[in-house]
């Protein structure tokens, strides 16, 4: 993992953020809304690692927050767990899986609707439960269609470590 | 033995220390971006329109700004062509509405001309600041819509900021009528909450019976004229402005007549305090591009 990684990463979720404010985000299929820069930043997490994951996801957040106005580190703080998240699960049982990168979209799409749900709640602000519930599946459904071309532009731009480049913390006994 | 490991080659005494330090910087690395989310969220949920990180989030929105611009562009002629495909559905029965609205407005044209008389005799009988002429005192700062409203927040961005002349609580309408209202400001970008907001509240009036009320988010994208006495008559087609200011002492951020939408209907319970007023609103919330933001001429 090199310093040009990292700017390819910051590079490709930028875009991603882009796209996602300017476009991705009037897309509303049957209550979902696909999201390009959550499906970005899977693919960034499974192929770098929880440590780019986290970074990332903070990233990614400060651009959101920016393009958008609204209060900063609020989608920071929940990309953040995100990207570690799936960071983790490619460093140790997701990795080598073809099915990793549809398996991580379609649980963080839940968890992060669920967690920036939750934030909203706890600051007080308008927490639409009902909403999020009926959209869910729909946005599962259009972000599992990104994640394919996503993953593969992903994984062209940033090469596939070596086995022994993960942190993997399994311990050799006896 | 080697137990869920793959990197079986090297020796434990080798691999030990550098995994532990790799759990610690990973861990040290999380616990660091997480703790500065929160930082950031605190400050900025303290003072939302004020203070160094409101100054350094303008920065960076000035920065974004030109990238949003140039993808809302690139996106425009795809979103104005799944428009225009999903409008054909429904245009047949549009045609068939609007044909009949014509019809209605004929008829009230024809009763317009006499209100504009009396009209004309109540302005020189009452002193309300909120009848002053809107196109006298406001000048539109025409700017597009460059972040749109999500499920969480009924807020969206548009390329106009101080600079231009927008400040909190300025106006924000489009060609078919109110949107909503500036609730933070940057230099070159602004953010208005829409009327669809929870917390939004506009002062209206009905123009055709001359009844005030509160304009808020009603069910499935209509709006719900509120504070309506039972007594009063409000009627289905009824139009919908905004009120103005009523006194010089409590300014509204909303000139008087912006146009907010058409009374959908208007219903009285036996339980409920006031009438049950829907409005539909003339606004398409859900495809906002190009709006106005209504700035004052004469300083207030």
């Amino acid at each position: 993992m090199s310093a040009v990684d990292g700017l390819k990463a910051a590079a490709l979720l930028f875009v991603a953020a882009i796209l996602q404010l300017s476009i991705f985000s009037q897309a509303r299929v049957l209550g979902g809304e696909p999201d390009l820069l959550l499906v970005t930043l899977v693919a960034v997490a499974l192929l770098r690692g929880s440590v780019f994951g986290a970074a990332g996801g903070f990233f990614a957040g400060l651009v959101v927050d920016t393009g958008t106005l609204s209060k900063l580190g609020l989608t920071s703080l929940v990309l953040t767990i995100a990207g570690y998240w799936i960071g983790r699960y490619g460093e140790t049982t997701g990795r080598d899986r073809r099915h990793a990168p549809f398996l991580s979209v379609a649980t963080i799409t839940a968890l992060y609707a669920f967690g920036v749900l939750i934030v909203h709640f706890v600051l007080g602000e308008p927490a639409p439960a009902g909403a999020v519930f009926r959209g869910l599946l729909p946005s599962i459904a259009l972000n599992l269609v990104l994640t394919a071309p996503t993953y593969w532009l992903v994984r062209r731009l940033l090469r596939p470590l070596e086995r022994t480049d993960y942190a993997t913390e399994v311990q050799l006994l006896g | 033995m080697a137990v869920l490991g793959t990197s079986v080659q090297r020796s434990r005494n080798e691999r030990r220390p550098s995994r532990a330090r790799n759990a610690q910087l990973r861990r040290a690395v999380l616990a660091a971006l997480v703790l500065a989310a929160l930082v950031l969220l605190t400050v900025s949920f303290r003072s939302p329109t004020s203070g160094a990180l409101h100054t350094a989030q303008g920065w960076g929105a000035a920065g974004l700004k030109p990238f949003q611009v140039a993808a809302e562009r690139v996106a425009r002629p795809f979103a104005d062509a799944y428009d225009y495909v999903s409008g054909l559905t429904s245009a047949k029965s549009e045609n068939a509405k609007l044909r009949r609205e014509v019809r209605d407005l004929r008829a009230q044209a024809s009763a317009n001309a006499d209100a504009e008389q009396q009209l004309t005799e109540l302005k020189r009988l009452t002193r309300y600041e909120g009848l002053k002429s809107f196109p006298k005192d406001y000048r539109a700062i025409n700017t597009s819509v460059i972040s749109f409203p999500g499920t969480f927040t009924k807020q969206v961005t548009i390329a106009a900021g101080s600079n231009e002349g927008v400040a909190l609580n300025t106006p924000v309408v489009t060609a078919d009528g109110l949107i909503g209202h500036v609730t933070n400001v940057f230099p070159d970008t602004a953010q208005v909450t829409l009327l669809t907001d929870p917390s939004s509240s506009v002062p209206a009036l009905d123009v055709t019976h001359g009844v005030t009320g509160l304009i808020q988010r009603g069910p499935q994208g209509t709006f719900i004229l509120n504070r309506v006495p039972k007594d009063a008559v409000v009627e289905k087609g009824d139009i919908i402005v905004t009120r103005g200011t009523v006194d010089r002492r409590y300014p509204d951020y909303y000139p008087r007549g912006i146009q907010i939408g058409t009374v959908l209907s208007a219903s009285a319970s036996d339980i409920a305090t006031f009438l049950t007023v829907q409005v539909t609103p003339f606004a398409r919330f859900d495809s906002l591009d190009t709006v106005a933001a209504l700035v004052p001429t004469k300083r207030k």
